[in-house]
C-alpha cells in the first residue's frame, strides 16, 4: 500500500527522519519497502505490508504506531468528536437486521441529514491522488480518506434510495446488483455471497462493492455511512468467485479489527461534517452481539532472549509491548501476563511477542554464535549420493547436464502419442504449454537436441529429474541420456550401450542384460529394456523415426531411460581385488555364420557354458555379410580368451575345449562353424 | 662404366638419408654382395690386364668413398638416434600450435551450486533429506500454518492438478499441488525423526507465474531445519553467515530484517550485498513456529529442556548461482544450450 509521509507525520508527536530515511526504518524493523516517491511537495513511500499485519497496517495510523514504537516517539490520534443533533434519532431513520452474525459480526452505521455533495477540497484530492485514487466527490473521497487512515472500509449509501429498513443477508440464487464501476457493471450472485439489501433488492455485495443504484449523486442530501465487520472467508471467496477485487473486499479478507468500527465511525462522521456539512442523527445503528475482548497471553520474558540469542530484560520488554499498544502486567518474577490490543489478530502465541520484541530492538543486533551441539556426523543421502556419482560418471564419458522444465504442452503429448489419463493434468496452467507434468525426461531433451543441432553436429545430454505419471508410483526419479552425431548410423546404439554399461558399472551394476523392447516414443526394432537382477531399469534404443519426422529432426537420436529409483536400490559400491593371473593367456578365433537376426546373445551364452572357467572373455570382434556368406546369412567372429588362474595352460587343454565349444554349436542346425 | 657418375649418384643418395633402415638400403644397393661396386669388380674379369689393373684400382677408390659415405651417414644417424631414443624422430615442432581438444561433459551451474551449497552445510554437520515435488495441500500449506482461505495462501501462486481421486472432508488434505517450496520436506523429515536434528533439502519448487529474467515458474530451493533445545536466532545468523561465506569465497556482507512466513515465528529475511553495491534477497528464515512442531507431533514448549526449538530457512539457489556465476538471465537455466552449459 501507498503511504503518504506528510500525512504520517499528522499522527506522530515528534521529529521524524527524511522519507527515505522512515523507508529504511521500517525495512528494519517492520515491512519491506518497495519504492520512495517525491510527488509534489510530498513523498509517498509504498510499503509492502504482507498478510500478518494487514489488519492493522492498511492504514496511515497503523503505520505511524510503528514509527512512534521504532524511534521513541508519541502516537496523536486526530479528532473524532462529531456534534450530534438531539433532534434526530438514527433509530427512527435506518435500522438493520443481521441475518447470520458468523457472516458479519458487527454492523455499524450513521445517518447525516442535509450535506451538501460537492468537489473535495484540493488538499484532499492531492492526496488521494498522490496515493492512486480517483477523487469522485466530498462523501466518497471522504469514506476513501477515513479508510486509509484507519484501515476501516466505510460506504456511504444515499439514505433516501433505500429504504429504513436494511438486511445483512445471504444473496439469492440470481439476484443480481449493478456495481458502482465506471462501466456500471452487473454482477450474478448466489448464496454464498452476502449482500445489503433493503427490503426490494442488494444494495451491496457485503464488504466489496457498493450498488449503483443508492449511490451519492450530486442531489444526494441525507445519507447513511456503513462501517461493518464481515467473515474474512466469506468475502476471500465471494472476492474470488467474482473476481472482484477493491480496496475494501483486501482489508475484510485478511481480516480486521471488529472494535475498529467505534473510532472509524466517530472519525467519518467528524470528517463528513467538515466536508459535507450535515446533522448527525443521535446514536449509531450498532449490531455487535458477540464483542471481541483483547486476549492475554503469559510470556516468559527470558524466552524471547532464549529464542533471539541475546540478553534482554524483563524492564525492556514491557518497554518495547507498551510501545506498541499491549497493556504489561507483571506475573511473577519471570513473567508478564500481555494483554493485546484487539486490532492486533495476529498476535496469539508467546512467540508473537517475541517477534514483536526482536524486531523493534532489530535483527541486525543480534550476534553470530554457533550453536552447541553434540557433534553428530550427518548420515549420508543415498539417493543424493549415487545421483551425484552417475552425474560425475556422465561428465567424464563427455555428456552435458540437462535441467528442462517440469511441463509440457497438448502439442508435445499428442507428438509422442502419450495418453491422457496416465498423465496429471494442471487445473490452472499459466498457458497450454504447461498443461500436464512431464511424464519422461525425453520431451525436453529431443527438444534440447532439436535446438543444439543448429550449433553443433554432435550432441550428448543428460538430465536426472521427476517425472510423473498418473499411476501407482505418482512421482518417481528418472535418468535419460540422448546421443546424437551427424551421420551415426547403427553403431550410434552400440557407442551408447557402451556408455550405459559404463555408467551402471560405476554404479556397481554388473550384471546387465538386454532384451527386445519398445514403446510408442522409441524405433521398432532398435530397442532395448535393460535389465538386471531379474527386473527391467530402463531402456536403449533410438527415438521412433516418425517422431523424428513429426518435429523436424533430420539426425537419429540414440537415448537411454533409467528408472534412477530402481538403480539406487541395486547401487553397490564394494571394490574388490581379484588377483592378476600370471599365468599366459591363450587366444582362440572362431567364426560362426548364422541367420540374420540371430541373437549374438545366445551364441556367447553357449561359450562360456560349455567354455566353462577357463574362458576368460570373448569379443565379438566382427560381424560380416556379403560375397562367401550366402543371403540372409552373417558371419560373427569372435577372440575367445582362454586362461587358467593356476597353471599354464597346454595347446591340448585349449583346443579340447575349443573344439568342445564349437560341438556345443554346431548342435545348433542353423550355425555353421567356418573352419 | 662410368664411376664417376656412380659416385656422384651414390653421394647425392646418401644425403637424401633419413633414418637407419634406408642406409641399410644403401648399403646393399652399392656395397653389398650383389651391389653395384661389387658388380664392377665382376664385370673386370673380361678386360685386358691393363684395363683390369686402372679401373680395379679406380673402382678400390671408389668403394672406399662409398663405404666412408656410408659410415659417416650411419654413425650420424646413430648419434641422432640416441638423442631421441628408440629410432624415434626428433625434428623440430611449433609449440605454439594449440594443444587438441579434449571432449568433456560438463554438469549444470544448478548442480554445481547445489553441490557445494550441500557440502558445506554437510561439513557443519546437516544431513540430506528429500521429498516429493507432486505435494499435497496438507504438507505444502497446512501443516505449514498457512490455513486454507487465507490470503497468505496467495503469496505463492500454485500450480494445482485435477485429481479425481481426492477425498473430501479429510483431516489431511491429499489434494495434488506443485510444492512451492521445499519445506514441505520439513514436515516429513520430523515425522519419522526425532530431535535433535540438522537438515537440508534441496529440491525443485514451482510458482505460477509468467516467467521472466529474473522469476521463473520453476526454480530450486535449499531448505534448511536445525531442531535442538537450545537452537537461538544468533546460531541461525552464524551458520548462514558461514556458508555464504564459504558459498562465495568472500566475507559477503548480508543482512537479517523482518519478514513473514506463516511457518517460523518470528521471520526474517536475509539479503546479501551483492558486487554492484545493491542488495539482494535469497533467502527467508525464521525459528520454527510451534504450529509447525505439533503438525509434525512434536511439542514445542517455553520452558527450557522441556520442548523443542529450532530454525529453518529457505535460499533460492537459481538465485545462489546467478550471482556467484554472473548469469544474466535465470532463463538460461533451463534452455539447455550447449553453448551455456559448455562453460561450466
Amino acid at each position: 500500500m501507498k503511504f503518504s509521509y506528510n500525512w504520517l507525520k499528522e499522527y506522530i508527536d515528534g521529529k521524524l527522519p527524511d522519507a527515505k530515511k522512515l523507508g529504511e526504518v521500517l525495512m528494519f524493523h517492520s515491512f519491506e519497502l518497495e519504492s520512495v516517491e517525491k510527488i509534489g511537495k510530498d513523498w509517498v513511500l509504498d510499503i509492502d505490508v504482507l498478510p500478518n499485519r494487514a489488519h492493522d497496517c492498511l492504514s496511515h495510523i497503523g503505520i505511524a504506531r510503528e514509527i512512534v514504537a521504532i524511534l521513541g516517539l508519541k502516537l496523536k490520534m486526530p479528532l473524532a468528536n462529531p456534534k450530534e443533533d438531539k433532534n434526530l434519532k438514527i433509530r427512527d431513520l435506518i435500522r438493520a437486521e443481521v441475518e447470520e452474525a458468523d457472516d458479519c459480526p458487527r454492523y455499524g452505521a450513521i445517518y447525516l441529514k442535509d450535506i451538501q455533495v460537492k468537489d473535495s477540497p484540493a488538499w484532499l484530492k492531492e492526496r488521494l491522488k498522490a496515493l492512486g485514487l480517483q477523487p469522485i466527490n466530498n462523501i466518497v473521497d471522504a469514506t476513501n480518506y477515513i479508510m486509509l487512515e484507519t484501515g476501516q472500509p466505510l460506504h456511504a449509501f444515499d439514505a433516501d434510495k433505500i429504504g429504513k429498513q436494511i438486511f445483512i443477508r445471504r444473496a439469492g440464487r440470481g439476484e443480481d446488483i449493478k456495481t458502482l464501476d465506471k462501466d456500471k457493471k452487473a454482477f450474478v450472485l448466489d448464496e454464498s455471497m452476502l449482500v445489503i439489501a433493503d427490503l426490494r433488492k442488494p444494495v451491496a455485495i457485503a464488504g466489496i462493492k457498493g450498488g449503483e443504484e443508492t449511490g451519492i449523486d450530486k442531489n444526494t442530501k441525507n445519507i447513511v455511512v456503513e462501517a461493518a465487520n464481515f467473515n474474512p472467508i466469506l468475502i476471500r471467496k465471494t472476492s474470488q468467485k467474482l473476481k472482484l477485487k477493491t480496496d475494501a473486499s483486501w482489508r475484510f479478507e485478511n481480516g480486521i479489527d471488529p472494535n475498529l468500527i467505534d473510532f472509524s465511525l466517530n472519525r467519518i462522521a467528524y470528517f463528513l461534517q467538515k466536508v459535507a456539512g450535515g446533522k448527525l442523527a443521535c446514536g449509531k445503528v450498532d449490531i455487535y452481539p458477540k464483542k471481541v475482548l483483547p486476549k492475554k497471553i503469559k510470556l516468559e520474558t527470558e524466552y524471547a532472549g532464549r529464542l533471539l540469542g541475546f540478553e534482554i530484560s524483563k524492564v525492556q520488554c514491557v518497554k518495547i509491548l507498551s510501545s506498541l499498544g499491549f497493556i504489561c502486567n507483571d506475573a511473577g518474577p519471570k513473567h508478564i501476563l500481555v494483554e493485546c490490543p484487539s486490532g492486533r489478530i495476529d498476535v496469539v502465541l508467546p512467540e508473537d511477542l517475541v517477534e514483536e520484541i526482536g524486531r523493534i530492538v532489530g535483527y541486525q543486533s543480534i550476534q553470530s554464535v554457533f550453536p552447541r551441539v553434540a557433534i553428530a556426523p550427518p548420515k549420508r543421502n543415498d539417493e543424493f549420493f549415487w545421483q551425484d556419482n552417475a552425474k560425475k560418471t556422465m561428465q567424464e564419458l563427455g555428456f552435458c547436464e540437462a535441467y528442462n522444465y517440469s511441463f509440457i504442452g497438448e502439442k508435445e503429448r499428442e507428438n509422442f502419442k502419450w495418453p491422457t489419463k496416465d498423465l496429471f493434468e494442471i487445473e490452472n496452467p499459466i498457458s497450454s504449454l504447461n498443461k500436464f507434468l512431464r511424464p519422461s525426461l525425453s520431451f525436453g531433451l529431443i527438444r534440447n537436441v532439436k535446438d543444439n543441432l543448429k550449433n553443433f553436429d554432435e550432441v550428448k545430454l543428460f538430465e536426472i529429474g521427476s517425472v510423473f505419471q498418473n499411476k501407482k508410483i505418482k512421482e518417481k526419479k528418472m535418468m535419460t541420456g540422448v546421443f546424437v552425431k551427424k551421420g551415426k548410423k547403427n553403431d550410434g546404439f552400440f557407442e551408447l550401450k557402451g556408455i550405459v554399461e559404463q555408467l551402471l558399472n560405476d554404479i556397481g551394476i554388473m550384471d546387465i542384460w538386454y532384451d527386445d523392447g519398445g514403446g510408442a516414443l522409441w524405433q521398432e526394432f532398435h530397442t532395448a529394456e535393460i535389465k538386471t537382477a531379474g527386473k527391467e531399469v530402463g531402456f536403449l534404443g533410438e527415438v521412433s523415426f516418425q517422431l523424428l519426422e513429426l518435429l523436424g529432426i533430420k539426425e537419429r537420436i540414440f537415448m537411454f531411460e533409467l528408472d534412477f529409483d530402481k538403480v539406487v536400490k541395486l547401487a553397490n559400491e564394494d571394490l574388490g581385488y581379484e588377483p592378476i593371473v600370471f599365468h599366459p593367456s591363450v587366444f582362440r578365433d572362431l567364426a560362426v555364420v548364422v541367420p540374420s537376426g540371430t541373437k549374438t546373445a545366445d551364441i556367447l551364452n553357449i561359450i562360456s557354458a560349455v567354455g566353462g572357467k577357463i574362458v576368460k572373455d570373448v569379443d565379438l570382434f566382427d560381424v560380416y555379410t556379403g560375397v562367401e556368406i550366402s543371403e540372409g546369412k552373417e558371419n560373427l567372429a569372435f577372440h575367445i580368451i582362454y586362461q587358467d588362474e593356476n597353471k599354464t595352460l597346454n595347446s591340448k587343454e585349449v583346443d579340447e575345449a575349443h573344439k568342445k565349444i564349437i560341438k556345443a554349436l554346431e548342435e545348433n542346425p542353423e550355425w555353421e562353424i567356418r573352419k | 662404366m662410368d664411376l664417376t657418375e656412380l659416385k656422384n649418384r651414390a653421394k647425392e643418395e646418401i644425403e637424401k638419408i633419413v633414418d637407419l633402415k634406408s642406409a641399410d638400403d644403401f648399403f646393399k644397393k652399392y656395397l653389398g654382395k650383389k651391389g653395384e661396386v661389387a658388380q664392377i669388380f665382376d664385370s673386370l674379369k673380361d678386360l685386358a690386364i691393363e684395363e683390369k689393373k686402372a679401373i680395379g684400382q679406380e673402382a678400390n677408390i671408389l668403394k672406399k668413398e662409398i663405404e666412408e659415405f656410408f659410415n659417416t651417414k650411419a654413425d650420424e644417424l646413430k648419434n641422432a638416434s640416441k638423442q631421441a631414443g628408440l629410432g624415434h624422430k626428433a625434428e623440430k615442432i611449433d609449440i605454439t600450435r594449440p594443444g587438441q581438444k579434449i571432449q568433456r561433459g560438463h554438469l549444470h551451474p544448478l548442480t554445481l551450486a547445489m553441490n557445494e551449497a550441500c557440502c558445506i552445510f554437510q561439513t557443519m554437520g546437516f544431513e540430506i533429506a528429500q521429498g516429493p515435488e507432486l505435494e499435497t495441500e496438507w504438507y505444502n500449506f497446512d501443516a505449514l500454518n498457512v490455513p486454507k482461505d487465507h490470503p497468505a495462501r496467495d503469496m505463492q501462486d500454485t500450480f494445482w492438478l485435477k485429481d479425481t481421486r481426492t477425498v473430501k472432508n479429510e483431516i489431511k488434505s491429499s489434494k495434488l499441488l506443485m510444492r512451492t517450496q521445499t519445506s514441505p520436506v520439513q514436515i516429513r523429515y520430523m515425522e519419522s525423526h526425532q530431535p535433535p536434528l540438522r537438515i537440508i533439502a534441496p529440491g525443485r519448487v514451482f510458482r505460477n507465474e509468467a516467467t521472466d529474467a529474473k522469476h521463473g515458474a520453476q526454480f530450486y530451493q535449499l531448505e534448511g531445519l536445525m531442531v535442538d533445545k537450545e537452537v537461538a536466532a544468533c546460531n541461525f545468523k552464524a551458520i548462514i553467515e558461514e556458508f555464504l561465506k564459504r558459498f562465495f569465497k568472500t566475507n559477503i556482507e548480508m543482512r537479517l530484517r523482518p519478514g513473514f512466513f506463516p511457518f517460523t515465528e518470528p521471520s526474517f529475511e536475509i539479503d546479501v550485498k551483492r558486487p554492484d553495491g545493491r542488495w539482494m534477497e535469497i533467502m527467508g528464515a525464521g525459528m520454527v513456529h510451534p504450529n509447525v512442531f505439533r503438525a509434525a507431533g512434536l511439542n514445542a514448549s517455553v520452558k527450557p529442556g522441556l520442548g523443542w526449538q529450532g530454525f529453518a530457512f529457505g535460499v533460492g539457489i537459481d538465485r545462489l548461482a546467478i550471482v556467484k556465476y554472473k548469469i544474466s538471465d535465470i532463463r538460461l537455466l533451463y534452455q539447455n544450450d550447449l553453448r551455456f552449459l559448455q562453460q561450466f
